[in-house]
């Protein structure tokens, strides 16, 4: 099979139940999903189907009730919180929906804190973030604050902070919900072009047309998980 | 993350929320402000005290009329005599004191002069500029000279003090002839300084200048320190047998040692005070920076939690806020040794004794970055606590 076929995500009967006083909410139920390296994956569903809930399970932001997780070989349930900041700091790279930049903080400087986080030099760090920012075409914007940017701008940003680390799961929670579309296509765009440089990109949308785009998509209605 | 790198970050987001900063600080500006001035207080106070001190001997015992001017039975010359035959007494003698118009050509100062015995000169230390002290002689004679002190022969001589030697100048217009001048004294910190006075022989004050208004104290020395008490005993009985009209209590016997410690405890009193004043205004500051922190921490929470998103651990968050009202606390606490030392100078205009240490600013730092710390923890843990989840979700 080779390193093509690695798994990245392997999520076994995922289970997420909410207390809601005395009430259960079953957000995930059974779920089950694996994603192998370099694999492009929309993960498409409406508001409440438990999208959200499935995005923080995977991105290692919460822990399920029960199931199975491992994500890059490492079994995030048995893993304790310092465990798994390190794990999203080194196995994850996180795109929102909002940015999600720092307001007080300039384009390399973003950019650069995954990696200041992980304990590299700053030099270091400067030098791969303006790569990376310059690499998403964001050569002039190196000391720009997110308020200088535009939409399409600051989410190039979140993403040049989002691989700077070379994460080896990019995980985009709705990234173009707050782009227009001309952004939005741009974005996408450069998402196909990280998986053609063998990036794995796992994208959460409720947009059928972006997730239409993607090598794969799985849809995902009250908590439970259809394949295609 | 290193801390360097942290420390920048906490310095990128104070330096965009320099005002609140700033209103943050007053608090402990003031706060550090009043610990560095406590400090320089009670070191001053302490300086002036030893100073007094080593004028004072140890041993020194003040007998005095306890009401001024209503003396019905007067110390006399004979009362010293008699508290010298003590064992426990080395010498006594009795001093005169006075006030009026010294003149000397056209200058004149109203000034006062002292009645003393010849011993006077050696028990209080005094030194001479020039000419000699006035002696046994001088006193049998009842002979009119005197010793002046520095600044009033200053002033008599409009600036050349030597030169009023071998002079004659007019105390309350008797005419008397200068035989020394005495070396600067600096201030004795009691209610008249030799530097001001002149000095003639106790007879002569009583023969010239006072008459039967003679009223003296008398100064006695006691063999050593271990002996002051004996002999304030004995001065009592002595009073009590020699002034049946009202007995020892219309005087009052002072120590050097009790005064000494009374002056002490005064000082010990005002810094305490002052302190205690401080320690409020650092709390109240704290609870300043406390509240402050907490709207920082809520405005941050989708920061935090983008952050924890990326890797920050707990520790990394605490360490941040923490940080944040450390900073805060310091520079304040910077300011405030600045504005410390800004207002030494309208202590001095009025008249207390200070005096800037290196330990006041330490321990005014100190203060200042405690009261970050313990005041700053709490909003620092709260954000290192927070769920990323909740947090990112936050609007």
């Amino acid at each position: 099979m080779g390193k093509e076929s690695k798994c990245i995500i392997d999520a076994r009967n995922i289970v997420k139940i909410y207390q809601n006083g005395a009430e259960e909410l079953k957000v995930l139920d059974d779920v089950s999903v694996k994603v192998m390296k370099n694999d492009f994956i929309a993960i498409l569903g409406p508001s409440g189907s438990g999208k959200s809930t499935l995005m923080n399970v995977l991105g290692c932001l919460d822990l399920p009730t029960s199931g199975q997780y491992f994500l890059d070989g490492i079994d995030i349930l048995t893993a304790k919180e310092d465990q798994l900041a390190e794990i999203r700091n080194k196995k994850i790279g996180f795109v929102f929906q909002k940015f999600n930049l720092l307001p007080r903080l300039n384009a390399v400087q973003n950019v650069m804190l995954p990696l200041l986080y992980r304990g590299v030099e700053e030099e270091e760090a400067v030098r791969i973030a303006k790569e990376k920012l310059k690499m998403l075409g964001l050569g002039d914007r190196l000391n720009h604050r997110p308020n200088e940017l535009s939409g399409g701008q600051q989410q190039r940003v979140a993403i040049a902070r989002a691989i700077v680390g070379n994460p080896p799961l990019i995980l985009a929670d709705e990234p173009t919900g707050n782009l227009d579309s001309k952004s939005s296509m741009e974005a996408i765009k450069i998402f196909k072009e990280l998986n053609q440089a063998r990036n794995t990109i796992v994208l959460i949308t409720h947009d059928t047309e972006v997730a239409e785009q993607m090598k794969r998509v799985v849809y995902i209605k009250d908590g439970r998980l259809f394949q295609n | 993350m290193k801390l360097k790198q942290l420390f920048k970050l906490v310095l990128i987001n104070i330096y965009h929320n320099k005002m609140r900063t700033f209103l943050t600080t007053l608090g402990v500006i003031v706060g550090t402000a009043t610990i560095f001035l406590v400090v320089a207080i009670g070191k001053g106070g302490e300086a002036q005290v030893n100073e007094q001190y080593s004028k004072l001997n140890v041993g020194t015992i003040i007998i005095m009329p306890a009401q001024r001017g209503k003396v019905i039975d007067p110390l006399t010359k004979k009362d010293a005599e008699l508290f010298q035959k003590s064992k426990n007494i080395a010498a006594a003698f009795p001093i005169l004191n006075g006030s009026g118009d010294i003149k000397y050509n056209n200058y004149s100062d109203k000034s006062s002069y002292l009645g003393i015995m010849p011993q006077y000169q050696e028990a209080s230390n005094l030194n001479l500029l020039g000419g000699r002290f006035l002696t046994e002689e001088d006193e049998k004679k009842k002979a009119r000279n005197a010793v002046v002190g520095f600044e009033l022969a200053n002033v008599l001589t409009d600036g050349s003090p030597e030169d009023i030697l071998e002079k004659t100048i007019d105390i309350n217009r008797r005419k008397f002839e200068v035989v020394g001048v005495l070396k600067r004294m600096g201030d004795s910190g009691s209610r008249q300084s030799v530097d001001d006075s002149a000095f003639i022989p106790y007879s002569s004050a009583e023969r010239y200048l006072l008459g039967t208004r003679a009223n003296p104290v008398i100064n006695a020395q006691a063999t050593g320190l271990e002996t002051v008490k004996g002999a304030i005993q004995d001065i009592t009985n002595i009073l009590n047998e020699n002034h049946r009209l009202g007995g020892a209590e219309q005087f009052r016997i002072m120590d050097a040692g009790s005064r000494l410690a009374s002056a002490q405890e005064t000082a010990r009193t005002m810094s305490l005070l002052l302190l205690s004043v401080a320690v409020v205004v650092l709390v109240v500051s704290g609870i300043g920076i406390m509240n402050v922190m907490f709207v920082t921490v809520k405005e941050r929470t989708k920061e935090i939690g983008t952050l924890k998103a990326i890797g920050a651990k707990k520790k990394e968050i605490l360490g941040q806020f923490l940080a944040e009202s450390v900073v805060i606390s310091l520079v304040g606490g910077i300011l405030g040794v600045i504005l410390g030392f800004a207002n030494l100078p309208v202590l001095k205009y009025f008249q207390l004794p200070a005096l800037p240490s290196l330990s006041g600013v330490l321990l005014g730092l100190f203060f200042s970055v405690t009261t970050g710390i313990f005041f700053g923890f709490y909003p620092a843990w709260q954000a290192a606590e927070l769920n990323p989840i909740d947090a990112l979700r936050y609007e």
